[in-house]
């Protein structure tokens, strides 16, 4: 996370955000998935067990796809502290593993300030470190001008 | 391309909205939830103590999609399904003790077929309102079914 802050005349079309690392753990994939009692009560998942994971056709544990939007839209509101999400549209590719190093890149593609909003378009991938693309997407975020 | 040609199932659920579900956003929830997904800032997980005003990350409302009841679609084919996509429209804040009343409607089925055969395609949208009748956040989600063999 960055404690700058930024402003929607410092960003240029072009304008690279990250890369981050994050390594995502088994107790973090658990206690995501307790916070969705349903889910966790139902027993071990393909996000928890490796069994039921290799039972349903995979070669391991994965993180929730719900995780992952979320680690994702943490790539835009990590890049200043007053990043304002709008909306995050994401498609899952592949499985993404636990205990796997994943970069997050993001890029920015469109400005506008039409709609009073100072939008900026951004587009976004989570990759593994063979620049494998895990999860690919697009975002809005906005930012404050400077006054 | 894509098409729902030939795609059997349960057509009458088109664009039926359904309440699905109503969710208390509690403070240890906010924070399980930041805490899991790595998030440091202030706002999200309040001072070294914990304390003080806190609000939800945006995509919070994924724990409650993944909690709601949907009909089953009757769909005829595949047996392997997973999560393919998702957009979210974050319109306002989620506070600690915001009650959220999830709507959700079967938006379309479709088909695609790729270098792994026949793909069906589901997607699911749902709003969630607050105490004060105000959307607060937007989820479309796309479910892809597969044949096992594929």
């Amino acid at each position: 996370m960055n404690s700058k802050t930024l402003y929607f005349e410092d960003v240029d079309l072009g304008d690279e955000i990250g890369p981050v690392e994050r390594i995502i753990t088994d107790e973090q994939v658990i206690e995501f998935v307790k916070l969705r009692e349903i889910e966790f009560e139902s027993g071990p998942s393909r996000f928890t067990s490796k069994e039921v994971a290799i039972s349903q056709g995979l070669t391991e544990a994965i993180v929730p796809g719900a995780m992952n939007i979320a680690l994702m839209s943490q790539l835009l509101t990590g890049w200043a502290e007053n990043v304002c999400l709008l909306k995050i549209d994401v498609v899952f590719r592949k499985t993404v593993p636990h205990n796997t190093t994943l970069i997050f890149n993001g890029i920015v593609t469109g400005k506008n300030d039409d709609s009073g909003n100072n939008e900026l378009e951004c587009d976004i991938t989570m990759q593994l470190q063979d620049g494998v693309k895990m999860v690919i997407g697009n975002s809005v975020i906005s930012l404050p001008n400077r006054l | 391309m894509t098409t729902d040609d030939g795609i059997v199932y349960n057509r009458s659920l088109l664009g039926v909205e359904n309440i699905t579900g109503t969710f208390e956003v509690t403070r240890d929830m906010i924070l399980g939830f930041a805490r899991s997904t790595g998030e440091t800032y202030e706002r999200y997980i309040g001072d070294t103590n914990g304390k003080g005003d806190i609000s939800a990350p945006p995509t919070i409302c994924n724990i409650f999609v993944t909690g709601l009841s949907r009909p089953d679609i009757e769909l005829e084919f595949g047996e392997l399904s997973f999560f393919a996509g998702q957009s979210i429209e974050c319109k306002l804040d989620i506070k600690p003790g915001d009650i959220l009343t999830g709507r959700t409607k079967l938006d379309n089925v479709y088909s695609k077929t790729g270098r792994s055969g026949k793909m069906v395609f589901t997607v699911w949208q749902t709003s969630f309102m607050n105490q004060n009748s105000e959307i607060v956040a937007l989820v479309n989600e796309s479910f892809v079914t597969r044949n096992k063999n594929a």
